[in-house]
């Protein structure tokens, strides 16, 4: 899983994500990364878009973890919106110094913005604290902060320590004995993502053929989830919602009893002719998930030098939504309340909350990406954040 | 002018401002002016009994309730909190007359510290004081008088807070009120930071803060409050008394981008309009002109900052996506596709400011500053 350090400047996030790879670099879960190889990052490029944080990897005994040291600069939602940089839990790095500062509520809502349910708390620089006390207070003063913006403050482990110690492999009982205990805290408290296979089942329809003496065939790539011959599964997505049965399943020319996530697949259907399927439908585990006619998404509009458009637009743009195989056009729209939603621009480069509603239904959940097109280039990628009617 | 002179100078502006500033706040900040007043104090007269209560307990060791209201209250670090109430005593009000007094020389020391630090992150913020000829609001005599102001941090969170916004806000207040008008060609001028940081802060709501804090020590105090480096970067200010009857000028705003307040963001314009017509007090008598004119003037400053704007008349000839006047005006609903120039020319027309064919009258844009945060600076 993604987590990341968050926190004020100075507060010790890539001492702590030094230390962490030092610490379990000892136990043979990582490579120790200096501090210096940390900062100095070179710019990596994803998808054509640049991203800006330094990125470590390591394992504890039960997890692998991929880390973020996660910089200041204002690219960071749009790290978070393309996935180039994403995040399934946070360390939030507060020195004990200074405790919680003006900006800590700019970290959490950031951490919220970016659909972060969980958090750890690391305390640092106790090394130089003499009066408990104040540690305590850190501790309180944290706690409500995190109930304030909606985090599970009274349960969120706070773990008290120094990063610099750890690094310096000095004061064991504040130092590396604390990282281990963070270490432990991330694997106990933070959840991991559901894995695809255990998700339930999805395809994404890229094709239909009529197979003489079988039926219909659907080809497509199984998203997420496992599905085995027999079962009962839905068709979901422009106009349509129907039931029926998995009949059959091919891949390669060859008949199988069950897909999983990843595979490419020809699906049988029973009793389901071919003029009623088309590209851009979902099979899914009956239920699993509905079909939507509207929703707000998080959108990041590449700049003109990401491919992007040149110019800024207005509520009511009709872009092309991609999402799985589905190609729909949606016009976006302000939230209702945006003072002046009328002369409200979006420019390249912006980051933007907006109304979705595509002119054809679409299986969609929260947190699902997808990207938008305008004359066949890419102008700008998406994450769901709420979905504001099923159809 | 000398140091002494300069500043005496200062204060008397200030002085004479705060008269129209508070009809102009009466106007138009009513609401928030009021709410915001009796927050404040419903918020001292709660915290301020209970610190006398514990201040006599824990004579020696700076109480932990203390330091908790102390910080609620100032949102200075854990540290400095403990430091004000050891050094008073755990006496709150001293506690914060000793923050008030220690700001100086802390935040000088912290921001010596900062030095070497950069500061790309931050926002643009606008004031304008009074729109121009038809206006209603400042001095209501139809001169120009508005700031633009970039503020740097280290980082976007810093940008984001509440905190950073307000003191930009105030600092975009002083920099629009401490000004006088251009004496040069130019309307739109850079206004000294040097001045502007030795100008008493004005709040931009009419709350006077008690302590008579410079726009230099206010930015320390944030300084210390939020452990980053600020700088204020540039300034820019366009003053300019009313003009003979048949000329006015309008200045024009628009800032993309904001978090929590409108007039701030991360790009940032100002635009100056000359109106000229025989007409134009009749035609500004009129209500529906002037909504008209306002229409304008905001898809005027959205099309500086939305497009690649950088000058406004390209030279004669030559096709430049920089020239504000050839691009199509896409920022105003009723352009039909035309040019920028063309369709303020049919505007002018269309509305009685200029006769079909004219030279002599009508609506130009005269200057336009366009800032975007972090940009590099022109040397000049
Ligand atoms: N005393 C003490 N100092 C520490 C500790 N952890 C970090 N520091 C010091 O604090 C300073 C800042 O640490 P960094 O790890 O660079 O902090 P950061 O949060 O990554 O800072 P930015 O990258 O600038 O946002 C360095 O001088 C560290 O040596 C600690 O546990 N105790
Ligand atoms: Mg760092």
């Amino acid at each position: 899983m993604n987590i990341g350090t968050i926190g004020h400047v100075d507060h010790g996030k890539t001492t702590l994500t030094a230390a962490i790879t030092k610490v379990l670099s000892e136990r043979g879960g990582a490579k120790f990364t200096d501090y210096a190889e940390i900062d100095k990052a070179p710019e990596e490029k994803a998808r054509g878009i640049t991203i800006n944080s330094s990125h470590v990897e390591y394992e504890t005994d039960n997890r692998h973890y991929g880390h973020i040291d996660c910089p200041g600069h204002a690219d960071y939602i749009k790290n978070m919106i393309t996935g180039a940089a994403q995040m399934d839990g946070g360390i939030i790095v507060v020195s004990a110094t200074d405790g919680q500062m003006p900006q800590t509520r700019e970290h959490l809502l950031l951490a919220r913005q970016i659909g972060v349910k969980k958090l750890v708390v690391f305390i640092n620089k106790v090394d130089v604290i003499t009066d408990p006390e104040m540690l305590e207070l850190v501790d309180m003063e944290m706690r409500d902060l995190l109930t304030t913006y909606n985090f599970d403050g009274e349960n969120t482990p706070v773990i008290m320590g120094s990063a610099l110690s750890a690094l310096e492999g000095k004061n064991p009982e504040i130092g590396v004995d604390k990282i281990n205990e963070l270490v432990k805290a991330c694997d106990e408290w933070l959840d991991l993502p559901p894995r695809d296979l255990e998700k339930p089942f999805i395809l994404s329809i890229e094709d239909v053929f009529t197979v003489p003496g079988r039926g219909t065939v659907v080809v497509g790539r199984a998203e997420r989830g496992v599905c085995r011959k027999g079962d009962e599964v839905e068709i979901l997505g422009y106009g349509t919602k129907l039931k029926t049965t998995l009949t059959g399943i091919e891949m390669f020319h060859k008949e199988l009893e069950r897909a999983e996530a990843g595979d490419n697949m020809g699906a049988l259907l029973r009793g389901i002719k071919k003029e009623q399927i088309r590209r851009g439908q979902v099979i899914i585990a009956p239920g699993s998930m509905k079909s939507v006619k509207k929703f707000q998404a998080q959108l990041y509009i590449l700049t003109k030098d990401e491919g992007g458009r040149y110019t800024p637009f207005m509520q009511h743009y009709r872009p092309q939504l991609f999402l799985r195989t589905a190609d729909i056009t949606i016009g976006l729209s302000w939230p209702e309340g945006t003072a002046d939603a009328d002369d409200k621009m979006v420019m390249p480069g912006d980051n933007v909350e907006m109304v979705c509603s595509p002119v054809h239904d679409v299986a969609l959940e929260p947190g699902m990406r997808f990207t938008l097109r305008e004359g066949g280039k890419t102008v700008g990628t998406g994450i769901v954040t709420k979905v504001l009617e099923y159809v | 002018m000398d140091e002494g002179g300069r500043k005496q100078e200062l204060k008397r502006r200030q002085e004479d401002f705060a008269v129209s500033a508070n009809q102009f706040e009466a106007r138009s900040l009513e609401t928030f002016d009021a709410s915001a007043t009796t927050m404040f104090k419903t918020r001292a007269a709660t915290f301020l009994p209970s610190f006398r209560l514990y201040s006599t307990s824990q004579p020696t060791k700076p109480s932990i309730k203390l330091v908790a209201e102390l910080r609620k209250l100032t949102e200075v670090s854990l540290s400095k909190a403990r430091e004000a109430l050891v050094a008073s005593n755990n006496d709150v009000d001293a506690a914060l007359k000793w923050l008030q007094e220690d700001l100086e020389v802390s935040g000088a020391k912290k921001a010596a510290k900062l030095e070497g630090r950069t500061t790309n992150e931050g926002l643009i913020g606008m004031s304008v004081l009074s729109s121009g000829v038809g206006s209603r609001t400042g001095r209501g005599s139809g001169g120009v008088r508005a700031a633009m102001v970039e503020l740097n941090c280290e980082t976007d969170f810093v940008a984001r807070n509440d905190l950073f916004g307000k003191l930009l806000a105030d600092i975009a207040h002083t920099a629009a009120y401490i000004s006088e008008p251009a004496d040069s060609v130019n309307l739109l001028k850079p206004c000294s930071l040097e001045l502007l940081q030795e100008a008493p802060l004005l709040s931009q709501n009419g709350e006077q803060a008690e302590t008579q804090s410079t726009v230099a020590s206010a930015i320390r105090e944030l300084v210390t409050k939020v452990g980053e480096k600020i700088s204020l970067r540039r300034a820019a200010t366009v003053v300019q008394d009313p003009l003979p009857r048949e000329l006015g000028l309008r200045v024009a705003s628009y800032s993309h981008g904001s978090v929590n307040i409108p007039s701030q963001g991360r790009i940032g314009a100002l635009a100056l309009i000359a109106l000229k017509s025989p007409k134009l007090a009749e035609l500004l008598a009129s209500e529906p002109f002037r909504e008209e004119l306002i229409k304008l003037e905001r898809s005027l400053a959205r099309q500086i900052v939305g497009f690649s704007t950088t000058t406004i008349q390209s030279a004669a000839g030559a096709t430049d996506e920089g020239a504000l006047y050839q691009q199509p005006f896409m920022m105003y609903p009723d352009s039909n596709g035309d040019s920028v120039q063309a369709t303020i020319r049919r505007w002018a027309e269309e509305r009685g400011l200029r006769e079909a064919g004219e030279v002599e009258s009508g609506l130009e844009v005269l200057e336009f500053a366009k800032w975007t945060v972090g940009e590099p600076l022109e040397s000049s």
